[in-house]
């Protein structure tokens, strides 16, 4: 067990989480600091594409039957993490359906930022993992925003008693797929597979990588700092749902992770990036899916658990969580 | 050389501009500008140009120009029966002096 604290709180002294705590705490301060929403833009568009372009090449020296049950073990889990938020977050008192429904989604749903601050982390610990693991992000993205759109439409109707307009679910996979974070990944991974992106990733993608993920961790704290006050004006249970459920969510992935790799073989590695997927909650692609597709739901309460709380628990306690167990079951 | 026109003014949440956009189009409008919105409503306060992780939060504010009030009051109908209820929109009017001869 001692060996267990030891390696979390190595994890807990990363750079990536330094820049975090550094960003929440400016924020905090009332800092005039400002990094241009487009500087933001181009760095998530930059990290996305590595993963994506490392993924894709990854693909093409392996197996790509090997990618099959992770994939499916993603998708499960991302649709069962909307029915976790509505039967537990759902059930409190004075929480909407539609609030739980959609907050459940928003924490189906995966961070690029989240996964951009897992990778590096993984190979400073020297946990070998599939480097197409990466792309198992769509595969719980989508279904799980997919989930929460199309229960909570059903939940409407029936409340309302009338036949409602039929949800559509290809416009929600097709907004999914057209988002930027999804779109820059799955470029990546198309470029890496069907070019050889090589000589333009070792040169430039892959040196620059770590600095721009530190500067992503700055914004990402100063958000989480700024979003703060949104959640502070919903119930507290949202606090206490965002605060927990990464947690829960990675265990249930590290789970079905494990059981993959007892059948395939799929390794650890592997098994701690769908672990911090799970725990992630999405803050580029998800909000503005859910704002759209379930529209009576409260953004302040759903991207202020996710935004405040929910993405500072998966980079700060998940990831040194999930590394620290790898790290103990590799000994 | 100039004429009167009606000025209807939408400010709303971004999401929603390429819907509000077809929307005016379809009205029959022959024209729109859109331009960043920030300010505080009975929502919440609504961000102006901070970097926003998802754009959910930013706001737009799209102004038409109508040679009738019929067509301006066609488009404020549409948005109300499909907006007002779930998003943070404000629609209002006024009467301007267009300074360039063009069919509105």
């Amino acid at each position: 067990m001692s060996d267990f604290i030891e390696l979390f709180i190595k994890q807990l002294q990363s750079p990536t989480l330094g820049f975090l705590i550094g960003g929440i705490v400016v924020a905090s301060f009332g800092s005039q600091l400002a990094i241009p929403d487009s500087i933001y833009r181009f760095i998530t568009f930059f990290l996305l594409m590595k993963i994506g372009l490392s993924a894709g090449i990854a693909i093409r020296n392996s197996n790509p039957t090997e990618i099959f049950l992770p994939a499916l073990g993603a998708m499960l889990v991302g649709i069962a993490i909307v029915f976790i938020g509505q039967y537990t977050l759902g059930r409190l008192p004075g929480i909407k359906t539609t609030d739980a429904l959609a907050t459940g989604g928003l924490f189906g749903a995966v961070s690029g930022s989240t996964l951009a601050a897992l990778l590096p982390q993984l190979d400073s610990a020297n946990i070998p993992y599939e480097a197409w693991s990466a792309a198992l992000y769509p595969f719980m993205d989508i279904p799980a925003l997919v989930t929460a759109i199309v229960v909570a439409s059903v939940y409407l109707t029936k409340k309302n008693g009338e036949a409602s307009e039929k949800v559509e679910i290809w416009p929600i996979i097709k907004e999914s797929l057209q988002s930027s974070a999804v779109t820059a990944m799955l470029l990546g991974v198309a470029l890496g597979i069907l070019t050889k992106p090589e000589s333009v990733y070792e040169s430039f993608f892959n040196p620059l990588f770590r600095g721009f993920l530190a500067i992503l961790m700055i914004i990402m704290g100063m958000e989480a700092a700024q979003r703060m006050n949104e959640l502070r004006k919903v119930a507290q249970w949202f606090a206490i749902y965002a605060f927990i459920a990464p947690i829960v969510h990675g265990f249930l992935a590290f789970g079905v992770g494990l059981i993959i790799h007892k059948i395939t073989g799929f390794s650890i590695g592997g098994a701690v990036v769908l672990a911090v997927i799970a725990a992630s909650s999405s803050d580029i692609s998800g909000p503005p899916t859910l704002r759209a597709g379930i529209p009576s739901a409260n953004p302040s309460a759903y991207i202020g658990a996710s935004t405040a709380i929910g993405t500072p628990v998966a980079i700060a306690i998940c990831i040194p969580l999930f590394i620290g167990i790898a790290e103990m079951m590799a000994r | 050389m100039s004429q009167q026109v009606w000025k209807l003014v939408i400010v709303g949440e971004e999401i929603l501009s390429k819907k509000i956009i077809k929307l005016i189009k379809a009205a029959g409008a022959t024209g729109y500008t859109v331009n960043a919105a920030g300010g505080e409503g009975s929502r919440n306060v609504r961000s102006t140009g901070d970097p926003s992780v998802s754009h959910t939060l930013s706001n737009v504010k799209i102004e038409v120009l109508t040679g009738t009030r019929e067509l301006a009051d066609k488009i404020t109908h549409d948005i109300a029966t499909k907006f007002y209820a779930d998003y943070s929109i404000i629609t209002y009017i006024y009467q301007v002096e267009a300074l360039r001869d063009h069919k509105f």
